[in-house]
């Protein structure tokens, strides 16, 4: 039962879960909680503290508490956003493949679909079609004022294999899109860009490793229109 | 925040805004390089988004859960950064406790930032200087009874503190 007698003694609890008390005091106070047991259970949760304290570093908690830089929030909400429209363009292209999926089996290459941006501006969604086992790759590509760019979806190589990916022109020019790593498990979409206008972009290409997989696109198109997918050489 | 899902861009820009700041600070007690604590912080926020149907306010806490995601990115990149050494030379020493431990110390150490300055001070004379409470009275100006006190009340407003970081004793 908490008592008057409480107040007195409460105060020494903290010095006391520390081990700070004169023989005295703690005598005293150790009588005390042996006939209340409120004061107990506040010397045990304080104990719980008392034992965690020299975990902590002085050193580090009297600097002020680190803060990550200013533009972390935003790079992440970018890398987020471009993710998001990433996943809602495979969505919409399978949408569309979904639809075309009769005719496009029955061709065996590959489909364009074509479908309007948010914006409005035209969007291509590449199908590498009949590709080995196991690998699958998609990309979408985008018109910007400073070229194309590139959202890239594959699956299927060898972990660690470095892709390449490059845009072909009108007069067959490659135009470089930039390189990444394929990582077994990684379900991101890599974005590149091209200095290459969609408009003017004719194919394609992904060299993984020792393999180059084209698929042309039809920039001009708005309809899906069935590509073939084959070795690139040149 | 809708509940039961952390899937809005929205959602994700009033986490950050909430945890960002803890999130950072244990990642770089893990890490030591505060470029690769702000990837991990980054890693975090982006598989938490991917994953926001999965998060359950029933179950946990968003902040528990956003710091589960967490503790995993840093196994990810301390494996990382041990395939690759030579990363953090320059930087805050790394810490080389195990994860656990090194949640548990800067729970502690941020929780004991967040006390009142009366009593982190005595608190740091007494326990972390070794002085006794008679001294850090007489240069308080105060009795030793109120240092005592605040050693009491000091305790007290830290066991609050750890327990709303999440602290389950």
């Amino acid at each position: 039962m908490k008592t008057e007698g409480c107040r007195d003694w409460r105060h020494l609890l903290g010095a006391y879960a520390l081990g700070d008390l004169s023989a005295e005091e703690r005598a005293g106070l150790e009588a005390h909680l042996e006939g209340c047991p409120e004061c107990r259970a506040e010397a045990k949760s304080l104990d719980t503290v008392a034992r965690l304290l020299p975990l902590a570093d002085p050193d580090r908690f009297s600097r002020p508490a680190p803060q990550p830089s200013s533009d972390l929030g935003k790079e992440i909400a970018a890398t987020i956003g471009r993710e998001r429209r990433v996943v809602q363009r495979r969505r919409r292209w399978r949408f569309g493949l979904a639809l075309s999926g009769a005719a496009a089996a029955a061709a065996v290459v590959l489909a364009i679909v074509v479908l309007p941006s948010a914006g409005g501006a035209p969007e291509q969604h590449v199908d590498f079609g009949r590709l080995p086992d196991g690998i699958k790759i998609y990309a979408t590509l985008e018109p910007h004022a400073y070229g194309t760019e590139i959202h890239m979806y594959v699956k299927g190589v060898r972990s660690g294999t470095l892709c390449h990916v490059y845009l072909r022109g009108p007069r067959g020019e490659r135009v470089a899109a930039g390189t990444f790593t394929y990582r077994w498990g990684d379900d991101s979409t890599a974005v590149l860009s091209s200095a290459l206008d969609l408009s003017r972009t004719r194919a394609i290409g992904v060299r993984a490793g020792n393999r180059t997989f084209v698929a042309t696109v039809d920039a001009a198109g708005a309809t899906a229109r069935a590509i073939s997918n084959q070795e690139d050489f040149t | 925040m809708q509940s039961g899902a952390l899937t809005r861009e929205r959602d994700v820009r009033e986490a950050y805004a909430a945890h960002s700041g803890e999130l950072y600070g244990f990642a770089l007690r893990s890490l030591g390089d505060s470029g690769l604590a702000e990837e991990a912080v980054q890693e975090t926020f982006v598989r938490a988004w991917r994953a926001g149907e999965r998060f359950d306010p029933e179950i946990g806490s968003l902040r528990t859960w956003l710091f589960a995601i967490l503790r995993n990115v840093v196994i990810d990149l301390g494996r990382a950064r041990a395939a690759r050494p030579g990363v953090a030379e320059g930087g805050i020493e790394p810490s080389v406790e195990p994860l656990e431990q090194a949640l548990l110390s800067w729970q502690v150490e941020e929780a004991m930032r967040r006390l009142g300055e009366d009593h982190r001070r005595v608190l740091v004379e007494t326990q972390f200087r070794g002085r006794p409470y008679a001294e850090v009275a007489a240069e308080l100006g105060v009795p030793e009874g109120t240092v005592k006190s605040r050693v009491y009340y000091g305790l007290r407003a830290l066991r609050v503190v750890l327990e709303e970081m999440g602290y389950e004793d």
